[in-house]
């Protein structure tokens, strides 16, 4: 791999310099809480924590955004479209998994139809991604297509040795990132301490779920009672859509005052009530049990077939943040273990 | 504990046996360490798995609404409040409900046992003598149980069953909490720093209205937010309308909200989402001398009126 | 954002029901009682039939001050809305105040349709309140 060498301790007078020509976005603490914000200065970043509480796949797709706004008199309308961010972003810290989410966002919002909001975004988004050293038990990402040292959806990803990362350049972006930053290539000495910590961290990892035949196995077993069993204590509440880096259901309100306002695209939820509530009144999914099956197969079995992708990253945040502690694992490994369907 | 869990099973197998209910709702082991999840039982084969530990914090009164069948719950004290304004507002009939009532002595709050390990993920817990054992993967720490309760569990007024038809385990001591001494301290503050706390705490809302969903008392077909024809409040993170959605949403839970901090647990983003609704039961206290969930007799405050209710708030020129 | 000149003049929204504030505010104008012309009236049924809603709607889209008048107590046209007109406002007020919105931004009153004298003194005195205390910035909903 191509790589370069910092210092830890030198990573705040990096980003001191980056801060210049990005909007740059690192995790900080705030009253208990680790969630990104933008910093101003190195020394503001938090880099040896826990993961985020929120997903970086706001600074893609953020909660709410105007897609455009109108102001009309008598004869005439005008339309104006939000001018795009006027610096490109940076967004340092990101967990592998959450970077492996933007390819996923990348299929959905660049596919068929392209959303020139989120693709003019990710254009001007620099990744550098953090692999993890300590995954957590509720971590599974390499059960879903990735690993705590995943490049995938990043342009560099540090990798720790002791009191240095090798940075890894994973794209052009980040060759062009580093480029007169002064960063040392790499040794083999190094490469080779970092492929073992690799493999190290990687061994260490929970078994999580089981893919292997899971979405035959969904796609059979859409009318089966367990799923009443599995989903009866869902509250319906929304903070694993809210929360998970690749959820990206969205809803589009208009906001209108006097003769002007504003088309907002922001954050819907599969999970609430009238995310499918029809204009004659019926709803398809009624209860909990439809909702939260179709999130699942959603993500295991239906983005497959569109977008050849798992929509799930293994984050682990739908597992601690659900206040009834309704465990995705134990519901995909329920249904895997379902007998009598293929 | 493990002695309530025996008592709860040996209970839930009697009712099963005799078939005077067709669903116990309570607790069984969650998937995380300082985690116990909601449970369903409905054969004897189940009846195992539940369990009474510190960790039980969901108010299970959630999942009675809209059931047409015989259910007993596993009912905390706050949780028995909360079935008792859902019985007066003909949610659920009393005699449809067996409920298993449970003296509670707090729960843990799994999240500030975490912050006070800073980060290093807890691998293993165990709860013994009034003691939080916890392990980690390099370490191992004792914390004392009581330090680490749930915010509401703190100003608890009614850990003992209000209601019950079983009474599993003794009697507890309620805590002699001078009750809501921390409203009238935010009462003493100026308009500005009362304004500037709630900016602060509703900047934090992701409007994901988690607290919503957990809130038993929150089972309205069609929320206001959700209302388009008028549309009351817009949907994005806004300021206004993330403040008037905590506002109003505190407002329709005036004199029945049970302070079981379902909401504030629920909510990922930590808001101080209970701040509102202990002002609001302060009031109904002193205007009304009303206390959500203590009687079934009693008519919410909203519902009725008196000739002489104050006037002290009204123009008097 | 707009400097609070010396001819600023508040916009205040009254709700007045039907039967008694409002008659009693059309008695103060037949009487050619003079009061101050910040107010824009919306007339109800019975003050019962607010919504709390009415009240931040118009704090959110700007108005400076909310008065709400209904019929006295056992004077109700429906018998009991002002009732509960004043249980429900009484913790309304309270609530607000508490997140920080200034004293006074609301009030609440009784007017009787014989009482056009007291409709106009209600007026003035809530607009010199709200002349006091200067444009309502807490709720308003900002461009976002």
């Amino acid at each position: 791999m191509k790589a370069k060498i910092i210092k830890k301790t030198d990573i705040s007078s990096f980003l001191d310099r980056l801060v210049k020509d990005y909007e740059v976005f690192a995790p900080v603490e705030k009253e208990g809480l680790i969630n990104f914000e933008r910093i101003s200065s190195g020394n503001e970043a938090l880099f040896d924590c826990p993961n985020t509480k929120m997903s970086p796949k706001q600074f893609l797709f953020p909660q709410s955004e105007t897609l455009f706004s109108y102001s009309s008199t008598k004869d005439t309308c005008e339309l104006e479209v939000p001018p795009g961010p006027e610096k490109p972003q940076l967004i340092f810290g990101i967990r592998p998994c959450d970077a492996m989410s933007f390819t996923l966002l990348d299929k959905v919002f660049g596919g068929d139809f392209k959303d020139p909001y989120y693709l003019n975004r990710r254009a001007n988004t620099i990744v550098v991604s953090i692999g993890c050293l300590s995954p957590k038990a509720t971590c599974f990402c390499t059960s879903v297509g990735g690993g705590p040292f995943s490049t995938e959806g990043s342009d560099i990803l540090l990798i720790g040795i002791g009191d240095k990362y090798v940075v890894q350049i994973v794209s052009d972006n980040g060759t062009k990132l580093l480029d007169k930053k002064g960063l040392e290539d790499a040794g083999k000495e190094k490469l080779d301490l970092a492929a073992g910590v690799i493999k190290k961290t990687e061994a260490a990892m929970n078994p999580g779920v089981e893919t292997e035949g899971l979405k035959e196995k969904l796609d059979n077993s859409f009318d089966d009672p367990i799923w009443q069993e599995l989903t009866e204590k869902c509250l319906g509440c929304g903070v694993c859509t809210y929360l998970c880096p690749s959820c990206h259901c969205f809803d589009i309100v208009d906001e209108a005052a006097d003769s002007g306002g504003k088309r907002i695209r922001l954050w819907d939820s599969c999970q609430f009530p009238l995310f499918t509530l029809q204009a004659s009144g019926f709803n398809p999914r009624p209860t909990v049990k439809e909702r939260f099956r179709q999130r699942v197969m959603h993500k295991f079995s239906y983005l497959l077939d569109s977008c050849g992708q798992i929509g799930c990253v293994g984050c682990g945040r739908c597992i601690t943040e659900c206040p009834v502690n309704l465990d995705i694992r134990q519901v995909l490994n329920s249904i895997a273990q379902l007998e009598g369907v293929k | 504990m493990q002695e309530l869990t025996n008592m709860i099973r040996e209970v839930a197998r009697d009712l099963l046996k005799q078939k005077s209910v067709d669903l116990i709702i309570g607790f069984a082991q969650g998937t995380m360490p300082l985690c116990s999840t909601p449970c369903f039982v409905r054969q004897d084969d189940e009846v195992d798995r539940l369990i009474w530990d510190s960790f039980c914090e969901n108010n299970l009164a959630k999942y009675l609404v809209k059931r047409s069948n015989k259910i007993a719950i596993v009912a905390k004290g706050c949780d028995t409040r909360a079935v008792v304004e859902l019985i007066k507002e003909n949610q659920i009939s009393r005699d449809q409900i067996v409920i298993i009532g449970i003296p509670c002595q707090g729960m843990v709050d799994r999240r500030l046992v975490e912050s006070a390990l800073n980060g290093k993920e807890i691998q293993e817990a165990e709860e013994m003598n009034g003691e939080l054992i916890i392990k980690g993967k390099i370490f191992e720490k004792v914390l004392n149980r009581d330090e680490f309760l749930c915010l509401s569990c703190k100003t608890c007024t009614h850990r003992n069953p209000v209601i019950y038809d079983i009474l599993v385990g003794d009697p507890v001591t309620e805590i002699d909490t001078k009750p809501y001494l921390d409203v009238a301290k935010f009462e003493a503050l100026t308009p500005e720093e009362q304004g500037e706390y709630f900016s602060r705490e509703f900047a934090k809302c992701i409007r994901c209205y988690a607290c919503r969903n957990a809130c038993p008392l929150c089972y309205c077909q069609e929320c206001f937010v959700d209302s388009s024809k008028p549309q009351w409040i817009g949907k994005t993170t806004n300021a206004s309308d993330t403040a008037i959605f905590h506002i109003m949403r505190a407002f329709h839970l005036a004199g029945r909200c049970v302070e079981c901090g379902a909401c504030e647990r629920a909510c990922p983003m930590g808001v101080d989402i209970r701040k509102l609704n202990r002002k609001l039961s302060k009031d109904v206290k002193e205007r009304f001398d009303y206390e959500a969930g203590l009687s079934l007799e009693q008519v919410a405050p909203l519902s009725t009126f008196q000739p002489d209710d104050s006037e002290d708030f009204m123009l008097h020129p | 954002m707009m400097a609070e000149s010396k001819d600023w003049q508040p916009k205040i929204v009254a709700f007045l029901c039907n039967w008694c504030s409002y008659a009693g505010a059309d008695l103060a104008g037949i009487s050619r009682i003079q009061y101050p012309t910040n107010v824009r009236v919306i007339r109800v049924p019975c003050s019962g039939r607010i919504n709390p809603f009415f009240i931040l709607a118009s704090l959110q889209h700007g108005i400076d001050g909310v008065l709400i008048s209904g019929c006295h107590p056992g004077e109700c046209h429906y018998l009991t809305g002002n009732y509960s007109a004043r249980r429900k406002f009484a913790l309304l007020k309270s609530l607000l105040e508490y997140t920080g919105l200034e004293e006074g931004r609301i009030q609440f009153s009784w007017i009787s349709a014989s009482e056009g004298v007291k409709f106009a003194k209600v007026i003035a005195e809530v607009t010199e309140k709200i002349k006091t205390l200067g444009p309502a910035k807490k709720l308003v909903k900002n461009p976002s």
